[in-house]
């Protein structure tokens, strides 16, 4: 489904992605992890696609490169991100944008854009599940929400949005216990031999509910060590440092 | 090994955008007029005053304030410039020329006519009922149909043409004409009270809740003329209304005036509240033709407890100038402006408000967002003026600036003068840009450029967007988002 | 009045030997000055201060000879502040005294010679054509001052129904640092004072300038500064407006070049019927410049205060950040305040923003205040003086900012 070939990134003549390989195919749920300003949101950033980066190598995404699509496209075509910090739109009610937002891509994808009602019903049934307070969804995007809050939402919109390829950048970073059983049932119930996901934590706790396939430890711009859920283990026992 | 910047391609887009930028208003209808010989003179004036039937006194009041304008100068401190305007190269009276008679029903209108309104998405055909907004059109200068008559006549409310009023309800008419905009007021707003040919009029009476959206389109259709319609409406002890206003204009190489008056009378205890939204032809992309929209809305709230409210989205016209004011006269009445002012293009705007606080325990609020994009020019210019006498009053203001590109500016000017030690001003003003974080964002999530830009743009309005009765709330959201489409790049 | 104005023009020129080029440009300066006359309100710059009006009040007659009688008591000087000192008396340089500098790094030049300029303020024209000893003075690069500039405008007790006319230009080439204390004496008589200054601050150069009106005068004053910044350089620029009976400062400065700063903050404190203004303008002309703008206004008695700002970002200044705040507290029914912020902007990626709040003193302060036994009056200044504060806190002279203390009576 990916393929991340020899990528390179550079903002403002600094390196900071130095030749790094990755694939994933369908229905893979990988893990990677590595200490603070190793480049993970970076490479999250270049999946999606964010302006300002100086970006060698190949990214092949369902056979496309997917260097040559903005950053909408992309989403059209199936990638989601979940932001390590998630942004405030003032002014913006949160339904109006998860409305927008579900039929620009449904359009994009040529199928029936959803009315007002099946989206409320769309609405109502993911936020249950998910057990998320709907009376957020009225306020202004983000904008005064807890950082849990702001996470869950993103979750939320994963979950509405239905993308092939998930990347969550940091989700768990700030959520209690319960939040982050919520995150992982969401992971979980959009987990099926078509979607993949790429989860970047610092944490084996959010491991231990979504179980990766694959876990990668990212360092210094480059993936340096590659293995199962035991690799998660031992690196949250030993820490990064041992690791070169 | 590929090597790839990742950067926005916009060619594509680009050509779509041009497509979309074409005025949708833009057509014109080919009616035979009636018009008044071109130029401004007494004879004019009583051709005018003639053809409406109109009384000795409506005369004198035209007549006086022609007088004065001629000693006026057109006055030139406002930020756009425009061209000279040749006064006496325009004409000050056309009408569609089957409205000669008038006709008794919509049924005996002139098709064509029904035709353009329908074309504007304005229903006056009777079974537009279901909308429950009764509308009056007015079309070039003279009112063409007035719904929902007879509906509000059992209330007791006036609602029809100006010219009507002053024939059937001339005591009224006379009793608040000009008393809020008085004859011998600035250059533009006397030049109306001279030549003014229709417009509309409201009476709501004593304690009646006017119960649907009054609301009055107009439509310059002729070349050469210039628009002067003048609005009275007048809301009696504990009544309310709400009014709305739209404008559309054909597209012609010539800038066309339109210089209307608008005058709110709030006695005690009584609301209004008046909407516009703004449309008249903007010109082309390269600043050629569009409208100077240079009107003058003031209301009075006369009685205590009373209060006016002005929304306005103005996202048309080549110049828009005006300040919709409130005069707080009243005890404890409460005076509000919101407004949306979106410049593209070549279009320049210098609009705000005026807040005068004379009554004790007065309050005001005004809350603007401007946003310019393309080679325009947008100006926020405001005045609150708390007197000796308004005792315990307060004004809050907030004024925010959204720029998009370096080609544009826009300028804010408050004039803030407190007189009293009871009361308090409060002003804010920024001045900010769409962040690229923020677009980044909704594009991830599947929105592009300009789905985003509208998206948050129309966030940043929301506080005024929400003044608006609601049908007037949605098209307005899809105006702001047109108005500005390739804009960003 | 204006007829004795151009008598008095007459008579300067005939006694001064001046050059006829210099005359020209003088008698080019009276022209346009009778021309327009004194600003009145319906200019825009002056619409809340009406000095033709001001000027009739105040004014029979007007005097524009200076005969320059000149004498000064010593001890008016602010003698707590070690400083250098340049003392004009009636508007006539008197004493340069740097004697705490290297004199090599100062250059004065006592009577510079007027340039053509065309200029729409009448009071410009006004001093232009009055103004008899033009002086400039140009610190030399590198140069960093030891002590404080103290500019003394001392008037002598005669002096009444005059009108002074000043102009001094002072230049800091590269990385120099100066700051500058402008005061005058206490005087009853009623004078017009139309003070000019230009200053052009080198690269990497700081320049503090305290403008403290504090002294009792019945003057009619207004000062005219032009500040131009260049590459990297500072300004700090403090006003202490509360002596004067009608005081307008009108200052404008320009970031011309990339990463210069200001700093400007102002005090209106006024009693009785004074009427003071605070103008400011500030053009960002170009890319990463900050300008900070925090001006204080307190009105007693039958006072009236003023604040015009404006902040212009041309659109190559990208990555400006502008910021005016105006807050006035109003302690008399018949006090007036007026305020113009303005922000005229012509690039998209900038930061500015302005506020401005006027009103009375919060009540639940002094209620809280009093249940702790205050008296009304004390909870009053304790909390003007608290508002007041948070302005003098700018000053990043201490020395400067203790004696503001003191002659303010706040003192924390
Ligand atoms: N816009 C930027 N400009 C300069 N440096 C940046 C920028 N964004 C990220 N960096 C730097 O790149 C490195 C990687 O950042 P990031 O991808 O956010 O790390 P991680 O998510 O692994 O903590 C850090 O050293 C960070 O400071
Ligand atoms: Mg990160």
């Amino acid at each position: 489904m990916l393929s991340i070939e020899n990528l390179k990134a550079k903002i403002d003549e600094k390196e900071i992605l130095k030749g790094l390989n990755l694939n994933i195919k369908p229905g893979e749920v990988h893990a990677i992890m590595g200490p603070n300003g190793s480049g993970k949101s970076t490479l999250s950033n270049i999946l999606s696609g964010k302006k300002g980066y100086e970006v060698n190598g190949n990214i092949k995404f369902e056979g496309e490169n997917l260097l040559e699509l903005e950053t909408e496209e992309r989403a059209h075509k199936g990638i989601f991100l979940a932001f390590q910090y998630p942004l405030e739109i003032p002014g913006v009610n949160t339904n109006t944008f998860l409305k927008t937002s579900i039929n620009a891509i449904k359009k994009a994808r040529g199928e029936k854009e959803l009315d007002a009602i099946e989206f409320l019903k769309l609405i109502k049934q993911k936020s249950s599940e998910l057990k998320f307070d709907q009376a957020i969804l009225n306020r202004q995007l983000n904008v005064g929400f807890s950082g849990g809050e702001k996470k869950k939402n993103e979750i939320l919109q994963m979950s509405i949005l239905d993308p092939k390829l998930s990347i969550l950048d940091e989700t768990d970073s700030g959520l209690d216990i319960d939040a982050l059983r919520i995150v992982s049932e969401g992971v979980n119930s959009l987990r099926n031999k078509n979607n993949s996901f790429l989860i970047i934590t610092h944490y084996q706790r959010l491991l231990d509910y979504i179980k990766p396939d694959f876990v990668h430890l990212l360092k210094n711009g480059q993936i340096i060590k590659s293995g199962n859920f035991e690799l998660a283990k031992e690196l949250e026992k030993v820490g990064y440092e041992n690791f070169n | 090994m590929t090597t790839k910047k990742q950067e926005f391609k916009m060619d594509s887009r680009q050509k779509e955008i041009e497509n979309l930028k074409d005025y949708k208003y833009g057509f014109s209808t080919d009616i035979e007029n009636i018009r008044a010989p071109k130029g401004l003179s007494e004879e004019v004036i009583k051709f005018i005053s003639k053809i409406k039937k109109e009384p000795e006194w409506m005369l004198n009041f035209r007549l006086k304030a022609f007088e004065r304008f001629k000693q006026l100068k057109e006055p030139n401190w406002q930020k756009p410039k425009y061209p000279k305007i040749d006064y006496q190269d325009l004409y000050y009276y056309s009408a569609p020329k089957s409205m000669k008679d008038k006709p008794k029903s919509l049924d005996e209108l002139d098709p064509k006519l029904l035709e353009t309104y329908k074309k504007l998405g304005i229903p006056l055909q009777e079974q537009a009922r279901l909308n429950g907004i009764a509308v009056d059109a007015v079309f070039d200068s003279v009112s063409v149909a007035t719904t929902f008559k007879e509906e509000l006549t059992k209330q007791g409310i006036i609602f029809c043409s100006m010219s009507e009023a002053i024939q059937k309800h001339s005591e009224l008419v006379k009793k608040y004409l000009g008393t809020v905009i008085p004859t011998t007021d600035h250059f533009f707003a006397t030049l109306n009270s001279a030549v003014f040919t229709d417009g509309s009029f409201v009476y709501i009476p004593e304690g009646v809740k006017c119960p649907m959206e009054l609301s009055t389109y107009f439509r310059i259709n002729a070349s050469e003329t210039g628009q002067f319609e003048r609005t009275l409406i007048i809301a009696d002890k504990g009544s309310y209304v709400s009014y709305l206003e739209g404008c559309t204009a054909p597209m012609r190489d010539e800038n066309q005036l339109h210089a209307a008056n608008v005058e709110l009378i709030a006695l005690d205890d009584a609301e209004i509240k008046y909407s516009t939204v703004q449309n008249w032809y903007p010109g082309d992309k390269d600043g050629k033709g569009g409208i100077y929209n240079f009107v003058t809305k003031r209301g009075l709230c006369k009685g205590k407890n009373s209060k006016i409210s002005w929304t306005q989205v103005e996202t048309g016209s080549a110049i828009t100038w005006k300040y919709p004011s409130c005069i707080l006269k009243g005890d404890n009445s409460v005076g509000e402006f919101y407004s949306i002012a979106i410049t593209n293009n070549h279009q320049k705007a210098d609009t705000g408000t005026k807040m005068i606080h004379l009554g004790k325990n007065t309050k005001s609020k005004i809350i603007s967002k401007g946003i310019s994009a393309g080679q325009s020019d947008m100006m926020y210019r405001g005045l609150v003026d708390i007197s000796s006498k308004a005792d315990n009053s307060r004004n809050f203001t907030q004024c925010d600036s959204l720029l998009m590109g370096n080609k544009c500016g826009a300028h804010t000017i408050p004039y803030i003068k407190n007189k009293n030690l009871k009361s308090n001003i409060e002003h804010e003003a920024t001045t900010s840009k769409i962040s690229d974080e923020q677009l980044y964002y909704c594009n991830q999530r599947g929105l592009n450029q300009e789905e985003a830009v509208s998206l948050i743009v129309n966030g940043f309005c929301k506080e005024v967007l929400q003044q608006l009765p609601m049908e007037f709330a949605v098209e307005a959201q899809k105006l702001v988002g047109i108005s500005l489409e390739g804009s960003v790049g | 009045m204006e007829n004795q104005i151009k008598s008095n023009f007459e008579k300067v020129i005939s006694k001064l030997s001046f050059t006829n080029a210099q005359k020209e440009i003088k008698e080019k300066n009276i022209d346009n000055f009778l021309k327009k006359g004194f600003p009145t309100k319906r200019l825009e710059d002056w619409k809340f201060s009406d000095l033709k009006q001001i000027i009739s009040n105040n004014f029979e007659d007007l005097n524009f000879l200076n005969e320059n009688n000149t004498e000064l008591k010593k001890d008016e000087i602010i003698e707590d502040l070690e400083a250098n000192k340049l003392i004009f008396v009636n508007g006539v340089l008197f004493n340069v005294d740097f004697k705490y500098e290297n004199l090599e790094k100062i250059e004065i030049e006592k009577n510079a010679d007027l340039n053509e300029e065309v200029n729409q303020n009448a009071l410009l024209n006004l001093n232009s054509a009055f103004v008899s000893n033009y002086i400039k003075v140009t610190i030399k690069t590198g140069y960093q001052f030891k002590k404080p500039l103290v500019m003394y405008n001392y008037l002598t007790e005669e002096l009444n129904s005059s009108g002074i006319n000043t102009r001094l230009d002072l230049d800091l080439e590269n990385n120099v640092e100066l700051d500058i204390v402008n005061v005058s004496n206490k005087s009853s008589n009623k004078n017009f004072l139309n003070f000019r200054q230009k200053i052009n601050i080198g690269q990497n150069s700081i320049l503090k300038n305290y403008s403290l009106d504090t002294n009792q005068t019945e003057s009619i004053k207004y000062t005219h500064k032009e500040i131009n910044l260049s590459k990297n350089s500072h300004l700090e620029y403090f006003i202490l407006s509360t002596g004067s009976k009608f005081l307008k400062h009108d200052i404008n400065c320009s970031l011309n070049s990339e990463y210069g700063s200001i700093s400007l903050n102002g005090i209106i404190n006024l009693n009785n019927d004074q009427h003071h203004e605070i103008k400011t303008v500030i053009n960002h002309n170009e890319e990463n410049c900050k300008s900070y703008q925090l001006i204080k206004s307190v009105l007693n008695d039958d006072s009236k205060g003023v604040y015009q700002g404006k902040i212009f970002v041309d659109p190559k200044a990208q990555k400006t950040d502008g910021y005016q705040l105006s807050r006035a507290l109003l302690l008399n029914e018949s006090v007036e305040f007026n305020a113009k912020p303005e922000l005229e902007i012509y690039a998209d990626d900038v930061k500015c923003s302005h506020g401005s709040t006027s009103g009375n003193i919060d009540e639940n302060s002094i209620f809280y205040l009093m249940s702790r036994g205050l008296s009304y009056s004390d909870s009053k200044k304790l909390l003007t003086n608290g508002f007041l504060n948070e302005v003098i806190e700018k000053i990043t002279n201490e020395n400067i900012k203790n004696f503001v203390k003191k002659t303010t009576g706040i003192e924390v």
